[in-house]
């Protein structure tokens, strides 16, 4: 099960991901970043206080994106992740790479 | 032993009827002899009439049984037998008669014993003939065959067999017992008459040349009856054999079958073209089951299909033309009409109002035939007929006749029938290659399967101071888990284990290539750290752009116990020190590879260099171990390996491993369950090697 919103806030485009992310439905987390991009935002927030899981699958559409933001200038951060998914983002050496922070507060500081 | 000559029966009983033939010519030729002479020749009426009923038994063992071997259901050559049985007799009666006739009044003409011979021949050849029709009768009767017709005809053939001894009781005297016995031998068969279900089953051709034949037949009856009636009328013969009950009986059972046969041929002769007309629906039905099999096409079903709605409906013209976007393109078959009448016609179908909504209807399986007028010239009616297969129209049938409404109900129904088997056949077709072609890919997954097994090393080298031992499970028939020892040198060996995102046939794919680059980059010789910012540099080229590969890389040195690692996004592994008792995932940073495909990689790997004593156990793991989900939704974690590994770390590696699988399975209830590729490798530490 997976669920994806979109909001606005604070000058960000905030997505929040609800459920777990795997092989299977990782296409739809790639469509919705892919939305936001064509609709220029610059500021890109992922919301992870909802995501249970996330497989090799699912951090791919992350690492896919790292290069295309850096050219294009599009900030992307990440909050509010539970500990077991911090921790996958951490052994795959992405928190060396994608800003995540503990709340959305210090994200939009940070 | 002496063997005995097999008894021919056909031949002993031919002869056994000659001879009782022979024996009652001379019987009454003497007793003729003894009359003439005034002599008792001491011969009574009974031993004639005793040779009589032996030659009627001996002639129906000799044709029951000759009939019986060459039994074939061909009826015109059932007939012909009787026919030809029937010329030969009447043509022999005719000579005899004619004889006479030229004889007039000479000698010759009146000399009993010549007279006498002569009606023994005619006497034999119309029992022969009688007898043999009524066996060939019996056939005809008893053809698709239930009990009661059977029962019938047992019961016939006893009252046939009881009127032969008839004549004891009755003295050969044309009296009440010998009509009463003679009506209900006539009514019996007149009952089995009934039984003339062979005759549906001729052809219209057939049929004329079975009433030449049976009317064939009922001409030589009648003549043969007349001739006998004469010899009795003449008196002139000691002993009458042909006034026997027997014979009459036969006469008017083979006459009334005849007769009954050719007036039903006769009147079946119209409806006969509607009963074929049924048959080759039948087989058409049969044929269009049948004809596709895997390597045929479906055209030729197509074909049969159309051949067989025309038949059925006398259409003077058809087409059937499949929707362009089904993959058999150029299936468009044209009978008795050319190009420019089809669109001719089709543009006068096209503009009809039920035409239309025909094509406009939403629900193909509840489309049915239409029929149409049409202002054409020729054709005057048509049939519009969908084909559809799996609810969807994959094209159409149009007949055409020259009539107007030609297509009524039942042939409306027969075509869709028709259309239906033929839907079935071509549906089934394409399920079959369907079903061939996945059979196929399974092989080629099977192939793939053994290859990618075959990438994984059927022997892990090591040194005889650590002990190691690997396992590999894929959740599809293809994984990207990938594990792997090398030999530096004497003292140097180096373990590598990886994990590719993803799984299944892309994940196997990028496995292989990890494999090539860890054999090239390993031999250079390279520090942990080196190897992976060249295998990220080398992979970042192959890998797709959502995929990367996590690995975790030793280099092992046993002279110094020296331990060198590197880390790219890969599970940590569990370093057990024996001397402590305690156990630690080893994490630190290190990037997976293929995330960042640039130089900037380089910032992101690090190396760890750790000593190691007799007793330490490495445990190199892939996620799909620490993330196996049990039915609650629990991971199975890293605390429960480690507390594992330090229960069982007196164990050998093999030993160690196979609990941890043991429990993984425990934990997540069944192999099955676990949905993502997972692998280990465990070494254990002995002591220094001397």
């Amino acid at each position: 099960m997976l669920r994806l919103e979109k909001t606005k806030e604070n000058n960000y485009d905030i997505l929040s991901i609800t459920g777990e992310v795997d092989a299977s439905n990782s296409v739809i987390l790639d469509e919705a970043i892919q939305e936001l991009i064509a609709g220029g935002s610059k500021f890109i927030l992922i919301d992870g206080k909802n995501l249970e899981y996330i497989s090799s699958a699912g951090l791919g559409v992350f690492m896919s994106y790292l290069e295309d933001f850096q050219e294009q200038g599009i900030n992307l951060k990440i909050c509010e992740l539970t500990p077991r998914v911090y921790e996958v983002f951490k052994i795959l050496g992405l928190d060396q790479l994608i800003p995540i922070y503990q709340d959305k507060t210090m994200a939009f500081a940070g | 032993m002496v063997k005995l000559p097999a008894i021919h029966i056909g031949k002993l009983s031919l002869l056994l009827s000659i001879l009782v033939w022979l024996a009652l010519l001379f019987v009454d030729l003497v007793r003729l002899f003894g009359i003439i002479n005034e002599m008792d020749s001491g011969i009574s009426d009974e031993i004639t009439w005793i040779l009589e009923i032996l030659f009627f038994f001996t002639l129906y063992g000799f044709y029951s049984y000759s009939i019986g071997k060459n039994i074939q259901s061909d009826f015109l050559n059932l007939l012909w037998r009787a026919a030809s049985t029937g010329i030969f007799a009447s043509g022999v009666a005719l000579l005899i008669e004619l004889f006479y006739l030229s004889m007039g009044e000479s000698k010759l003409a009146s000399e009993p014993f010549l007279k006498n011979f002569f009606y023994h021949v005619n006497f034999a050849l119309t029992a022969v003939f009688l007898i043999s029709s009524a066996l060939l009768w019996k056939h005809l009767i008893l053809y698709q065959k239930n009990k009661p017709v059977v029962k019938q005809w047992q019961a016939f053939e006893f009252a046939m067999l009881g009127s032969m001894f008839f004549v004891f009781f009755n003295k050969n005297n044309f009296d009440y017992s010998f009509l009463f016995g003679m009506v209900i031998l006539l009514v019996i068969s007149a009952v089995l008459s009934g039984n003339l279900k062979w005759i549906p089953y001729l052809t219209f051709k057939e049929k004329w040349k079975s009433l030449l034949f049976l009317f064939i037949i009922l001409i030589c009856t009648g003549y043969l009856f007349r001739r006998l009636l004469a010899y009795s009328e003449a008196e002139t013969y000691q002993v009458n054999l042909t006034d026997n009950l027997f014979l009459v009986a036969l006469f008017g059972f083979i006459f009334i079958y005849a007769l009954f046969s050719f007036l039903v041929t006769l009147f079946n002769l119209p409806t006969s073209s509607v009963f074929e007309q049924k048959l080759t629906e039948a087989i058409n039905f049969q044929r269009l089951s049948q004809s596709i099999q895997p390597e045929e096409n479906e055209e030729q079903v197509l074909d049969i299909l159309l051949d067989s709605c025309m038949s059925a409906s006398y259409s003077d013209g058809a087409w059937i033309e499949m929707n362009p976007e089904e993959q058999v393109v150029g299936i468009n078959q044209l009978r008795f009409l050319d190009e420019p009448t089809k669109q001719e016609l089709w543009e006068l179908i096209k503009n009809q109002k039920s035409a239309t909504d025909w094509n406009s209807e939403n629900s193909p399986e509840l489309l049915q035939p239409v029929p149409l007028k049409l202002e054409h010239p020729r054709y005057e009616s048509a049939l519009l007929v969908p084909l559809v297969i799996n609810k969807s129209t994959i094209g159409r049938m149009v007949l055409f006749k020259e009539v107007r409404d030609g297509f009524n109900k039942e042939m409306v129904n027969i075509i869709s029938t028709f259309v239906r088997q033929a839907c079935i056949a071509v549906e089934n077709h394409r399920l079959l290659n369907q079903a061939i072609q996945n059979e196929r890919y399974q092989e080629e997954l099977k192939i793939a399967q053994r290859v990618q097994k075959a990438l994984l090393p059927a022997k892990l080298d090591h040194p005889d101071s650590f002990e190691i031992c690997a396992y590999s499970n894929a959740a599809d028939e293809v994984g990207g888990d990938y594990y792997d020892t090398y030999k530096l040198d004497e003292n140097r060996y180096v373990l590598i284990i990886g994990d590719v995102s993803g799984k299944g046939t892309s994940a196997a794919f990028h496995m292989s290539q990890m494999k090539g680059v860890f054999h090239s980059l390993i031999q250079l010789n390279l520090s942990p750290a080196q190897f992976m910012i060249k295998a990220n540099s080398a992979l970042s080229k192959c890998l797709e752009r959502n995929h990367f590969i996590t690995a975790s890389i030793f280099l092992i040195n046993i002279a110094e116990q020296k331990i060198c690692h590197s880390r790219a996004g890969h599970v940590p592994t569990l370093f057990y020190q024996a001397k402590e008792a305690k156990s630690e995932f080893m994490l630190f940073d290190g990037l997976g590879l293929g995330i960042l495909r640039n130089k900037q990689y380089e910032n992101h790997v690090q190396e760890r260099t750790f000593t190691y004593e007799a007793g330490d156990i490495l445990v190199l793991i892939t996620d799909g171990i620490v993330e196996a989900k049990n039915q609650k939704g629990h991971q199975f974690g890293f605390e429960r390996i480690r507390s594992l590994v330090e229960i069982h770390h007196t164990k050998s590696p093999r030993e160690i491993q196979n609990h941890l699988i043991d429990s993984l399975h425990a934990f997540v209830g069944g192999d099955g369950m676990i949905d993502d590729d997972y692998s280990m490798m465990v070494v254990k530490f002995q002591s220094i090697s001397s």
